[in-house]
């Protein structure tokens, strides 16, 4: 059964469809990569399913309800953006947390939950610096730990590799694996990159023009892409050789 | 040196322009230096007194209402789209900038003198509030749609956060260089609004007199009293000015 579903989604500016009948199914404890060129619509895809952007058409169901009407701080959804969006005006603690003050956890539960998230994040010793003080690759974690803090149902994480810099991203795409498969919530990632998502993801949906063209495990999509446009895209995959 | 005409025209333009703009705004001092004695004695008039105080008491409460009032108006035109929503902002941002203050306190006068208003501090309140107050929303309002666009509440939101928690926690404290800019910028045009204050609000000696109608009053046959009250008012809105640029200069404001 379907963690996450999304079902003949669709949205349109103006003239333009930027997400056309999707359909999606995610797995509980799976992190479904989508992945697709820039301006295909993957980020209005997950700003649909975390209720900022409203949806034309179709329904959202999690953990089998649907949420299409909403509001965001009721869908229990945490959210990454592609910047990561740390409060500037607070520190790295307080900046995870932050949802935690909203549900108003006693102090010393509170500071439990910060510490134990800085290890999980490699960030121990970071919880007095301010976001300016950290690099792309720390923030990235920080923002995960604050979106984390709150046991979200699902994780939604847009682009969560594009700021880090090319000489730590290889040890960042690590770290986020091992968090992701060390606290087994739901994900949706967003990547451009085949191979962070090949990294990432335990099933690839591969997003052209609105719509999902193919949904498989990594190595299903190298063994057989059934679109020009896959085999486009995961290209380079074949030339590094990697698999899953 | 490269005799480039041009050049030498706007730089020329601009010295002279900016050399005017200093004498006016410095002449006062000058001016006073001819009756020294005279002014200094003026600071100390029951009259000037009475008017500082009414000022600069009004000024306060209308930065603090702007303050008060202006959060939430801004917060509803950064986040909420309605039809009509930029000649709504016009109106109440552009407008009050530009509308011939001395017909808004006429205005005030036939809306409000009915309730007993006119003529009281109140009136002053009011009367400067319409005119200063958008200052303060209109810097609000940019920065909470600046805000908006980094995607801050949409943040606080999936974290669970509800409006309150929204503005408080998030809103509020990244704009308080704005806040403190639209306050200091509310304060000081009310300190020197003259003509709504004095349709609606008339010139009552520590009621509803403030410094710009007693210069006004005074500046033909009490010159002494009239150069003293400009003398402080000219130099409070230098003070609060120069306030606000070195505190937003200082940019540990923010984070």
């Amino acid at each position: 059964m379907a963690y996450l579903k999304v079902e003949g989604l669709a949205k349109r500016y103006g003239d333009t469809k930027i997400i056309d009948s999707l359909t999606l199914s995610v797995n509980p404890q799976e992190t479904m990569v989508v992945m697709g060129p820039s301006g295909c619509g993957k980020t209005t895809l997950l700003l649909m399913i975390l209720g900022a952007i409203k949806a034309d058409q179709g329904e959202i169901t999690i953990n089998n309800r649907v949420v299409n009407n909403l509001p965001i701080e009721e869908r229990e959804i945490g959210y990454v953006p592609q910047d990561f969006g740390l409060f500037p005006h607070l520190t790295v603690s307080e900046n995870i947390g932050f949802g935690l003050r909203v549900r108003t956890y006693p102090e010393a539960e509170k500071n439990r939950i910060i510490h134990a998230l800085l290890e999980t994040v490699d960030l121990k010793d970071m919880g007095e610096r301010k976001p300016r003080q950290l690099s792309g690759g720390q923030k990235q974690r920080v923002a995960l730990a604050r979106a984390l803090a709150v046991n979200p149902s699902l994780l939604l994480l847009d682009e969560p590799l594009s700021s880090v810099d090319e000489a730590t991203k290889e040890h960042v795409r690590r770290g986020l694996k091992d968090t992701l498969t060390q606290t087994k919530v739901t994900t949706v990632c967003v990547v451009h990159d085949p191979e962070d998502a090949f990294m990432l993801g335990d099933r690839i949906a591969v997003m052209h023009n609105g719509r999902i063209i193919q949904c498989d495990t990594p190595k299903q999509l190298l063994d057989a892409p059934n679109d020009s446009v896959v085999r486009k895209l995961i290209a380079s995959m074949y030339v590094l050789g990697r698999d899953s | 040196m490269p005799s480039d005409k041009t050049q030498i025209a706007i730089y020329s333009l601009s010295f002279f322009f900016i050399a005017y703009m200093l004498v006016s705004l410095f002449y006062l001092y000058v001016a006073v230096e001819e009756s020294f004695n005279q002014v200094v004695a003026a600071l100390f008039d029951t009259e000037v007194l009475g008017a500082l105080t009414i000022s600069v008491a009004s000024a306060f409460l209308v930065g603090g209402l702007a303050v008060a009032i202006g959060v939430p108006v801004a917060y509803f035109m950064a986040f909420k789209e309605f039809r009509g929503k930029e000649t709504v902002e016009m109106l109440l941002i552009d407008m009050p900038q530009t509308f011939p203050p001395v017909t808004e306190g006429l205005v005030y006068l036939l809306m409000l003198g009915r309730f007993g208003l006119a003529y009281t501090f109140a009136a002053v309140v009011i009367a400067k509030f319409y005119v200063s107050a958008p200052f303060t929303l209109s810097f609000l309002t940019r920065r909470f749609r600046e805000l908006k666009g980094d995607g801050y509440d949409v943040i606080a939101r999936s974290l669970g956060a509800r409006t309150k928690h929204v503005l408080n926690w998030v809103m509020i404290p990244l704009s308080a260089r704005d806040l403190l800019g639209g306050f200091s910028l509310t304060w000081a045009r009310a300190m020197g609004e003259l003509a709504a204050t004095l349709a609606f609000a008339g010139a009552i000696p520590w009621r509803t007199e403030i410094i710009p109608t007693l210069v006004f009053l005074t500046s033909r046959n009490a010159p002494a009293i009239a150069m003293a009250a400009s003398v402080i008012a000219e130099t409070l809105s230098l003070v609060a000015l120069f306030s606000f640029r070195l505190i937003a200069r200082e940019r540990k404001w923010l984070t």
